[in-house]
């Protein structure tokens, strides 16, 4: 029975089963981590001292593995001392989910030790910045450069070989290089992200111009279309919604760029908070900023697939890179029936 | 009727109506005459010949509606006179002049479905205009006389996506008639359309070229529909693409659904069909047929 058939071949699902499996998909590996962080015999590989009894290298606080434990236990009851007491837990490293929940509130609230460390907010707002910056230069040469190799074979030509060669360097590569050409700060890590996106950009957009389907572009000229009007009120326009599309994709590469490009010249950003959280061990501030890039991320994937619905009316279904969070812009699409409006009596 | 009864009788032995009909059109200026066209490809150092030697002349107001096997060229040739592609000798006047590449002088409605997809149906009508330098308000006020013709005011704010494949097509010619073309060129437009909504377009067509002073270059491989759309019928062969005859169409207009068991139609496409599908022996291009199963008695 279709209806029953959660695994058809190629067959959308419902809308429910769509959110359902959507919701699924995080819920499970969330349902993983608290089984490992709250069950106390799945792993809990350490015992975290209360009470250090007569153990002369324990201490209140202290997080000792399970066999050194109970090996100084019997130690303690054959000699009769006072008993060292402790409960079974994970490594710091892996903090339960409640601990990160809330870090993604008391992260924000966590004053930086140094007086001249950033604020988690304002390490994400270094970030966000680094990655626009280099995303918009990356834009402004690429994408009118994909467009022009896209339309006329002369540039495809001309440039296309030579960036196929350099999209293969990879960007970091580039890091010394950078710093030694524009110092330490903002500059190099932008160029990093410029580099990693711009020579994707261009064949990418390229590829996408010059799917337009040549029907159209003839349907123009029988019209009257000049060579440049082509340009702009035909090939342009019948490829924007790739673009945009494309664009989406860059800007995820860029945010995988993003890490790289802040820990050369002097670490900031997101990339410095996370590294000092490390170092203090604040392990749920770490995952919590980790889990902040891929909420910014998504979100912003979100966004602007809502965004391109309303841009572009006549195209609502966007290919999304993340389809299955697009949950909405598949309203039901009305499809207008034919029929002729005046009478079909025959004449002439 | 027994098939050997018919025979296409000359359109000069028809009624007086019909043959003053053809004398009327003959009298009138040549929008489009094409030349000794020739269209050849080099491919792997072959030469290959599309067609060779076509000729025909349209004049004003006439259909003249293109028939053929595939591979004759008949879009070939369509594309020629519009100027999406070059020919490889003769030479194509329009009003006298030769024609060089595309140009709103030749309006073209092709057979996939070529609106664009980002403007509305009333834009996509307005967008010859635009071309032609003319102002928004005025692109505006003729774009919608041409919806009005073609029967889709209401839809004048609707995307092409949301139209079916008739509707389309309807746009597309409101679309090349906007902008005035001298000749319109359709090549084989119905062919993607059910059975049923091709009818309704082709009494539309007539319906449309009756109002609107167009020359119509009509590219099909449906006998029947250029039977009831022609004025003439210009019949090409494949293998090399030639003209074979170029063909009076002597069923009476105004057309209607009833003429197509009349004698002259059944005559006509008895005539077409000869050229298209010839029945005599030579045709390699049968199947063997091997009975595969012992089929029962009552089954053909």
């Amino acid at each position: 029975m279709a209806h029953h058939d959660w695994l058809g071949l190629k067959k959308e699902l419902p809308p429910r089963r769509r959110l359902l499996l959507t919701v699924l998909s995080f819920v499970i590996p969330i349902a993983i981590w608290s089984v490992v962080s709250y069950v106390p015999w799945i792993w809990h590989p350490l015992i975290h001292i209360t009470n250090p009894g007569e153990v002369d290298y324990f201490s209140e606080g202290l997080d000792i593995p399970k066999a050194d434990f109970t090996k100084e236990l019997g130690k303690a009851k054959a000699a009769g001392q006072q008993l060292p007491e402790g409960y079974a837990v994970n490594p710091v490293y892996l903090p339960a989910p409640h601990k990160v929940a809330a870090a993604f509130y008391t992260a924000f609230k966590t004053p930086p030790r140094l007086p001249n460390e950033p604020w988690l907010h304002e390490s994400l707002g270094h970030s966000i910045r680094t990655i626009v910056l280099g995303f918009l230069i990356s834009s402004l040469i690429g994408v009118p450069l994909g467009i022009l190799c896209g339309t006329y074979r002369f540039f495809a030509r001309l440039q296309e070989p030579f960036i196929e060669f350099f999209r293969y360097l990879p960007a970091p590569a580039f890091g010394a290089l950078c710093v030694a050409v524009l110092g330490i700060e903002d500059a190099p890590k932008v160029a990093i992200i410029v580099i990693g996106t711009f020579f994707q950009q261009v064949l990418i957009i390229a590829n996408s111009v010059r799917k337009t389907d040549p029907a159209l572009i003839e349907a123009a000229q029988t019209l009257g279309a000049s060579r440049w009007k082509l340009v702009s009120r035909v090939i342009i326009p019948a490829s924007i919604t790739d673009i945009y599309t494309d664009m989406r994709i860059l800007l995820g590469w860029a945010w995988t760029y993003l890490i790289v490009a802040e820990v050369i010249g002097t670490m900031s950003g997101i990339t410095l908070f996370i590294n000092q959280q490390a170092r203090y061990r604040n392990f749920d501030n770490v995952y919590a900023a980790i889990a902040m890039i891929g909420i910014i991320g998504v979100s912003t994937d979100m966004f602007l697939s809502w965004l391109g619905g309303n841009l572009f009316p006549w195209k609502r279904n966007t290919r999304s890179s993340v389809k299955k969070l697009s949950l909405f812009n598949q309203g039901p699409r009305k499809r207008l029936s034919g029929g002729l409006q005046s009478g079909t009596t025959p004449g002439n | 009727m027994h098939s050997s009864e018919l025979h296409l009788p000359d359109y000069r032995e028809q009624s007086p109506a019909v043959a003053d009909r053809f004398r009327r059109i003959e009298a009138r200026p040549v929008i489009l005459d094409v030349r000794n066209l020739r269209k050849s490809y080099e491919a792997n150092g072959i030469n290959h010949t599309v067609f060779d030697n076509v000729s025909l002349s349209i004049h004003r107001r006439e259909f003249i509606c293109v028939v053929g096997s595939s591979g004759c060229g008949k879009s070939t040739l369509a594309r020629i006179v519009a100027g999406l592609d070059e020919s490889t000798g003769g030479e194509v006047l329009l009003d006298g002049t030769p024609v060089t590449g595309p140009g709103p002088d030749r309006g073209m409605v092709f057979q996939g479905y070529t609106l664009f997809p980002w403007l509305t149906v009333k834009r996509n009508v307005m967008f010859g205009l635009k071309m032609g330098g003319q102002s928004d308000s005025i692109a505006e006020a003729e774009a919608r006389q041409w919806l009005d013709m073609v029967g889709l005011s209401k839809f004048e704010d609707s995307y092409p996506h949301e139209l079916s494949g008739g509707m389309k097509q309807r746009v597309a010619i409101a679309r090349a008639l906007a902008n005035k073309p001298r000749i319109l060129l359709m090549d084989e437009p119905f062919a993607a359309l059910d059975a049923q909504t091709r009818g309704q377009m082709q009494n539309y067509l007539l319906q449309i070229w009756r109002k609107v002073d167009v020359t119509v270059l009509f590219i099909t491989h449906d006998l029947e529909e250029a039977a009831f759309l022609a004025d003439r019928i210009l019949v090409m062969g494949a293998n090399p693409g030639r003209v074979m005859e170029f063909i009076e169409n002597p069923v009476p207009r105004p057309r209607h659904d009833d003429q197509f068991l009349s004698p002259e139609f059944l005559a006509l496409k008895k005539r077409l069909e000869e050229h298209i599908h010839p029945s005599s022996a030579g045709n390699h291009d049968h199947i063997p047929m091997i009975k595969m199963t012992d089929a029962g008695d009552d089954v053909e």
